[in-house]
């Protein structure tokens, strides 16, 4: 599995939560339920490979996303996920996570990205909710998905980006 | 510390020049929408057909209320025949120009939804219509059951709608009336409240008739928004702040989940 792969993966992962979540949330959840599968990836990649990957994987699909649905600003999540990414990746790059680290990683970052986004737009007054109610309505329950995205592809991406990383430490052995 | 600068330049560029998009950003949007729809529609079908299932034991019910509701378009169709009769008539004797008479002569674009945007500020649909297909920023956008949204941002084959529910107090407002008293209601639907789920239609002046129930339609009289289309109805009034003027929450009519085809109302070529 090449960076090409990562990328195509992190785009069908862009497309799947974009398109066939908003199917397969019911109807009461509409809107509260959110899936923010692609910047689970970022972590991912923060974890297990590098943080460097994770802030040009941030900062592409965080742009991708951006403009694609253009709202408000432009900008923004290629921010957040860039840093977010990156921040983690320096943090735990050199350390072996666990399947628990990984998931606590992943609620962490959601929930520091939801905030950002948050903040954001309430800085810019694009929002008037109040944080608490805007914690129980949708921040909290996007968790929930978040977490069973993240357990669902813990093995196969933590597989395919310990590979990338092995590859890589192993074409510099030689040299 | 750069990026930050960079990120809060890029911001303040996408505030203060929002109108139109440039040739890269049209570029990767069109790519995206191309892909995006192979997803969005099969999965529709596949939602829709288990709910098919789910619903098969209502289906004669309806059957038997769209037949009475068929029953009904007839008898009107007779009355409205004559009405456009009528009215054709009278607009000979007024001598209406040539624009006047096409005001209401809007056109629909039958357009599918091939994205919903996963950011909950900013719950923006991707519709697989652009200015190929003489889509323009600003349309609105229905469904048979109401208005939806309206057009915000336009590339060649897709275009973005933005949903009622995300107006705010920086997006201009919509012009609104009641239906029934289209003459004497007025009032500029302006805000949505999440946390109450309602439209906030704001500045009605303190003698309007509107009464709760009333169901609330675009009046046209801004001329950028087409004339009569449902967008909710009344649920309460209130006095507001200054006690001049009158404030109604609305609910809206139409319904955002789970949207498949939407309508884009096209006004003719002669007033835009």
């Amino acid at each position: 599995m090449r960076m090409q792969g990562i990328v195509g993966l992190t785009f069908l992962a862009f497309v799947v939560q974009s398109t066939i979540m908003p199917w397969i949330i019911p109807g009461e959840f509409a809107g509260r339920i959110i899936p923010h599968f692609t910047l689970a990836v970022v972590l991912f990649a923060a974890m297990y490979h590098s943080r460097h990957s994770a802030l040009l994987l941030g900062a592409g699909f965080g742009l991708l996303q951006d403009v694609v649905f253009r709202g408000h600003l432009l900008g923004l999540h290629a921010y957040a996920m860039a840093l977010i990414g990156y921040l983690f990746g320096l943090l735990l790059e050199r350390r072996r996570s666990t399947m628990m680290m990984a998931l606590v990683i992943v609620a962490f970052g959601t929930l520091l990205y939801e905030l950002a986004l948050y903040f954001v737009y309430k800085v810019f007054q694009f929002t008037q909710e109040s944080l608490s109610w805007a914690l129980v309505d949708h921040i909290l329950p996007s968790l929930f998905l978040q977490l069973a995205f993240a357990l669902a592809a813990y093995i196969p991406l933590r597989r395919w980006f310990q590979n990338l990383a092995m590859n890589r430490y192993s074409k510099k052995e030689p040299e | 510390m750069i990026s930050f600068i960079l990120f809060i330049a890029v911001i303040g560029v996408s505030i203060s020049n929002r109108s139109g998009l440039t040739a890269p950003e049209k570029f990767l949007r069109d790519t995206t929408g191309f892909v995006q729809q192979w997803f969005y529609k099969p999965a529709g079908y596949m939602a829709g057909f288990f709910q098919d299932i789910g619903n098969l034991r209502s289906v004669y019910d309806e059957n038997e209320q769209l037949r009475m509701t068929t029953a009904a378009y007839a008898r009107d169709k007779v009355k409205f025949n004559a009405m456009e009769q009528e009215n054709q008539r009278l607009h000979k004797l007024l001598n209406f120009t040539k624009a006047q008479e096409e005001i209401n002569d809007y056109k629909f674009l039958f357009a599918q939804v091939i994205a919903v945007s996963p950011d909950p500020y900013n719950q923006t649909l991707t519709i697989n219509l652009g200015s190929k297909n003489g889509v323009k920023e600003k349309m609105a956008v229905i469904t048979d059951e109401g208005m939806v949204g309206i057009i915000s941002k336009v590339s060649e084959v897709t275009s973005t709608i933005m949903p009622l529910h995300e107006l705010n107090d920086q997006a201009p407002g919509i012009s609104a009336t009641a239906l029934g008293k289209q003459q004497q209601s007025f009032g500029i639907v302006s805000s949505y409240n999440k946390e109450t789920q309602m439209l906030q239609m704001t500045k009605i002046a303190a003698d309007d008739p509107m009464t709760k129930g009333d169901t609330i339609l675009t009046s046209g009289l801004n001329n950028v928004y087409p004339e009569g289309l449902v967008i909710g109805t009344v649920e309460s009034i209130q006095d507001s702040d200054f006690g001049l003027t009158k404030t109604a929450s609305i609910k809206l009519a139409a319904d955002f989940d789970h949207l498949n085809e939407v309508l884009v109302v096209q006004k003719p070529e002669a007033i835009q």
